[in-house]
């Protein structure tokens, strides 16, 4: 388990950070430790699988990906790996996981895919289906973003 | 028309590149921008530009929110689409829903969750369950992650 002071730079480097030449000098001195104390830290995070990537998020709207379709598939317990594999190695998939089914809810592999257009979208899952040999899925576009934030730790009451 | 139209060569190499890591060095930004041959005053504004642009949303990291002792996990509700921008406001309230979509399905609200424990979300999908307009409720905790990179081509 991370100690308080991993819990504080945990915390500080979930959410957005100021940009400047020296980011990890400034948020080292927010957090009372040496830059390169930090930058030891944020390295063992990476290398232990703690921390999974530190980049720049963008707003995919903004940039021409205007469509995102989360889909589902029913896959047979022992096809799924097989699917799932498949599927990571596409570029227009961010998220993909196998997920427990629920009373009435029969899907158990779940994609995001991303695309320019719905019919770009749409052309993609019906190949991929085809591929997978899966004809029970679902597709679910999304018209309306309330919410999109990072996930806070530590900071929670 | 849209946004992507007005990003300059520059500004989409950029993006492409700092989708990727940013390494743990004193002077990140200034690597960066040696690899992309600009200067790096240069590269700090474009992204600042970006950033108030609405195009860059953050710098910031991902963890795996298991290995922090977390716990994640999907819901879908199914709410008259009269309720829905009311029931999506109230939901959003909560510090633990990160992403909150209105979905063309029977099911029309996704919502994901991070909590420090099952017990808390268990507890917020108990309330959701009190909620008259909310009609019905699924919870779909992943059992595998076959990926997570956010990463589009510019």
């Amino acid at each position: 388990m991370p100690e308080k002071i991993d819990k504080k730079i945990i915390s500080l480097l979930s959410q957005d950070i100021s940009l400047c030449s020296r980011p990890f000098e400034k948020l080292a001195l927010k957090l009372g430790i040496k830059e390169r104390i930090l930058i030891s830290r944020l390295k063992a995070y990476k290398k232990s699988g703690l921390m999974r990537k530190f980049s720049v998020a963008l707003n995919h709207r903004k940039i021409g990906f205007k469509h995102n379709a989360m889909v589902v598939w029913n896959i047979p317990d022992k096809l799924i790996d097989h699917s799932g594999s498949l599927l990571a190695v596409l570029t227009q998939v961010s998220h993909c996981y196998q997920r427990e089914k629920a009373p009435g809810w029969d899907y158990n592999l779940y994609a995001m895919i991303h695309g320019k257009s719905k019919n770009e979208c749409l052309n993609l899952i019906k190949d991929i289906s085809r591929q997978i040999s899966c004809k029970d899925y679902k597709v679910l576009f999304s018209s309306e973003e309330y919410k999109k934030t990072a996930a806070k730790y530590y900071s929670l009451p | 028309m849209s946004r992507s139209q007005k990003l300059t060569p520059l500004d989409k190499r950029i993006l492409n590149r700092i989708q990727q890591e940013i390494p743990f060095i004193c002077r990140p930004w200034d690597k960066i921008a040696k690899s992309l041959k600009v200067s790096e005053p240069l590269l700090l504004k474009r992204i600042a530009f970006l950033k108030k642009q609405g195009v860059i949303r953050r710098i910031s990291a991902t963890f795996n929110p298991r290995k922090l002792g977390y716990f994640s996990t999907l819901v879908a509700i199914k709410v008259a689409p009269v309720d829905i921008e009311e029931v999506a406001r109230k939901l959003n309230v909560y510090p633990e829903v990160t992403h909150n979509y209105k979905r063309n399905s029977e099911y029309n609200l996704w919502l994901a969750l991070v909590a420090k424990n099952r017990l808390r979300i268990k507890r917020i999908i108990a309330k959701l369950k009190k909620d008259k307009r909310i009609k019905q409720v699924l919870e779909l905790p992943a059992v595998k992650l076959f990926k997570v990179d956010v990463n589009f081509k510019v």
